[in-house]
């Protein structure tokens, strides 16, 4: 039981750095540092200050004092757990998007959901528990991955 | 030897255990409720997970959700601490049917000493005195009459499903019998869930002196000395002192090697207590705790063992690290256990720490999750830190406790700590003369 899950874990560590390494790219940050689950990872880039004479390798992107604060002030208003629609983790296990393996997930971005729906499964000791909607809404944010540990209060998924 | 342990409790005892843990270089997972998210344990853990609400009941004691933790962290042992689940003889059976290492005795022997009636039975068996008493469960209040009468009053009525001070009512005479008796068995009946009592002789001044014992599960078994707890309000200790002024190099040999011996038959393993009233030269066993105590610490001062790392090592399977003839008692080491309480009235002080200054030195020892900052949560218990000093004589340790309370500030919250600056200063205390109600005595005529 504990080989299966540290191999679990390390596939989604790899798609953990992954992504953040997507991210910085895409958003233009410099530096990147998250705390999930007991897991910190934390990617970063050098920013080079050279003058612009056409280098042959592509140029460090430099990000703006101002674009910096924005993507600050963004991530602490966001913060999930204070948001009203806000569907926390009532255990401690493994939650899963779909009803099993290959199946369709209970809930994407965009779904529309009615009060008592199933959202997710959380297994802990071999049982499996469904997760139901506490309101009717469209899911608007899921924010875990398939078979991720999850702790009790976590914010999994914001219904709005 | 493990990977991974889980701490299965909060406050400073947790953090006790993952400072262990690292020394031995095991990773540390913390479990904790809401309440406690910025424990200082959690915050050095390698990993934590929230398991609940504040509610311990939700929390700290949900079994259920301490395995889903194991099972999501992939811990291959957990440490109960102390309190909580640490004497919770299901839990350990449900860790073993688990293949999680429970880091303690084995769930039998958590049992046979958890019921109060069959740890003397067992202890009697062993060879350790006990108090004079009933034999097996007191089943009426004719019965219990006729115990009393025999034993000679006064009597002390004892629910078997207690311990730790709680559960006991005092009959001085025939007269106060059967009420004492009725009222024993309906509290024992909503504390415990269980009405059984049994009867004890009341002693009338004694100590409390109990033997710290250290069994490898395999028939090796040693004592590491003494602690004097005398000093306790409503039967919960506040100061302890290793070894105990009362007791000469004779005697604490003597009821040493008598626990070790027991141990020894019982294939013991891990750390225990052995709990006895020590009155006019004789010990007398009350009962045994299955597991790490509060005041472990001047034990580890006055030995220099470290008692946790022992406890994992053999529940890991390894030996202990030593024989009896390795253990020395050396000097001596007092315990004050600070709560966040009124000195005077002992009203509970939760709230935030603003100001923290620990004293420190040569043999100083703060145990303690507190932190400048720290937001003491109102859910749990009132025990904010322990300061353990040690010194080569019991004067040289007086005087650097003097030292060390005047030096200690924590502002913010009321603390228990004016009280040890009164009690250091007291001729009895100075002198080691004091028994199980003289704090209870003093703080009664303090009131005057």
């Amino acid at each position: 039981m504990a080989r299966e899950t540290r191999e679990k874990t390390n596939v989604q560590e790899k798609q953990l750095i992954r992504d953040l390494a997507t991210l910085l790219n895409e958003t233009g940050l410099t530096e990147i540092e998250i705390e999930k689950s007991g897991l910190k990872v934390r990617v970063a880039r050098t920013v080079q200050l050279t003058a612009s004479a056409a280098p042959a390798a592509p140029p460090a992107v430099q990000t703006t004092a101002r674009e910096r604060a924005e993507a600050e002030s963004k991530r602490s208003e966001s913060d999930p757990a204070n948001h009203p629609g806000a569907v926390k983790s009532p255990m401690v296990g493994t939650a899963y998007r779909a009803a099993e393996p290959g199946a369709a997930p209970f809930a994407e971005v965009g779904s529309r959901v009615t009060e008592g729906q199933t959202l997710l499964i959380i297994e802990a000791m071999k049982t499996m528990n469904h997760i139901p909607a506490p309101a009717s809404g469209t899911v608007t944010e899921v924010l875990f991955e398939n078979g991720q540990p999850v702790e009790f209060g976590e914010v999994l998924v914001i219904i709005e | 030897m493990f990977d991974k342990v889980l701490i299965a409790n909060r406050g400073e005892i947790a953090l006790r255990i993952q400072r262990a843990c690292k020394e031995l270089g095991i990773a540390t997972v913390a479990v904790h409720s809401t309440a406690d998210a910025d424990a200082m344990h959690v915050r050095l853990a390698d990993e934590s997970v929230c398991i609940g609400p504040p509610p311990s009941s939700e929390s700290y004691l949900n079994i259920p959700r301490l395995l889903a933790a194991c099972e999501i962290t992939g811990a291959d042992a957990i440490h109960p601490g102390y309190g909580f689940l640490s004497e919770n003889a299901r839990f350990a059976e449900i860790l073993e049917d688990h293949n999680i290492a429970f880091i303690g005795p084995t769930s039998e022997h958590i049992r046979i000493m958890g019921d109060k009636i069959a740890a003397k039975e067992t202890a009697k068996k062993l060879g350790i005195p006990v108090v004079p008493g009933s034999v097996g469960a007191i089943e009426t209040a004719e019965e219990a009459a006729h115990v009393a009468a025999d034993m000679g009053y006064p009597v002390l009525i004892k629910a078997a499903a207690g311990g730790g001070g709680r559960g006991m009512k005092v009959a001085r005479s025939a007269d106060e019998i059967a009420a004492a008796f009725g009222t024993a068995r309906s509290e024992a009946k909503a504390a415990f869930g269980d009405d059984a009592v049994y009867i004890e002789k009341f002693l009338a001044k004694p100590r409390h002196i109990e033997v710290q014992v250290f069994g490898d599960g395999h028939g090796q078994a040693i004592h590491l000395g003494e602690r004097d707890c005398s000093l306790q309000r409503r039967h919960q200790k506040v100061l302890e002192e290793a070894p105990s002024p009362a007791l000469n190099d004779a005697a604490r040999q003597h009821i040493g090697k008598t626990v070790a011996t027991a141990m020894q038959k019982l294939n013991y393993r891990g750390a225990g207590t052995v709990e006895f009233l020590y009155e006019q030269g004789e010990f007398f066993f009350i009962e045994m705790n299955t597991r790490l105590q509060v005041e472990h610490p001047i034990t580890e001062m006055v030995t220099g063992v470290d008692l946790v790392i022992e406890q994992i090592r053999v529940a890991s399977g390894m030996p202990m690290t030593l024989t009896q003839e390795d253990v020395t008692i050396s000097g001596h080491a007092i315990e004050c256990r600070i709560n966040a309480e009124n000195p005077t009235n002992f009203r509970p002080s939760p709230g935030q720490i603003t100001y923290w200054h620990p004293p420190g030195g040569l043999g100083v020892r703060v145990d303690s999750g507190a932190y400048q900052g720290y937001r003491i949560p109102p859910y749990y218990d009132s025990l904010i830190g322990k300061l353990i000093v040690h010194g080569k004589t019991r004067n040289e340790c007086l005087m650097r406790l003097r030292r060390c309370l005047s030096e200690f500030v924590i502002d913010g919250i009321d603390t228990t700590i004016p009280l040890f600056t009164e009690l250091v200063r007291h001729p009895d205390i100075a002198n080691g003369m004091y028994d199980i109600h003289w704090l209870e005595n003093y703080l009664t005529t303090r009131e005057d």
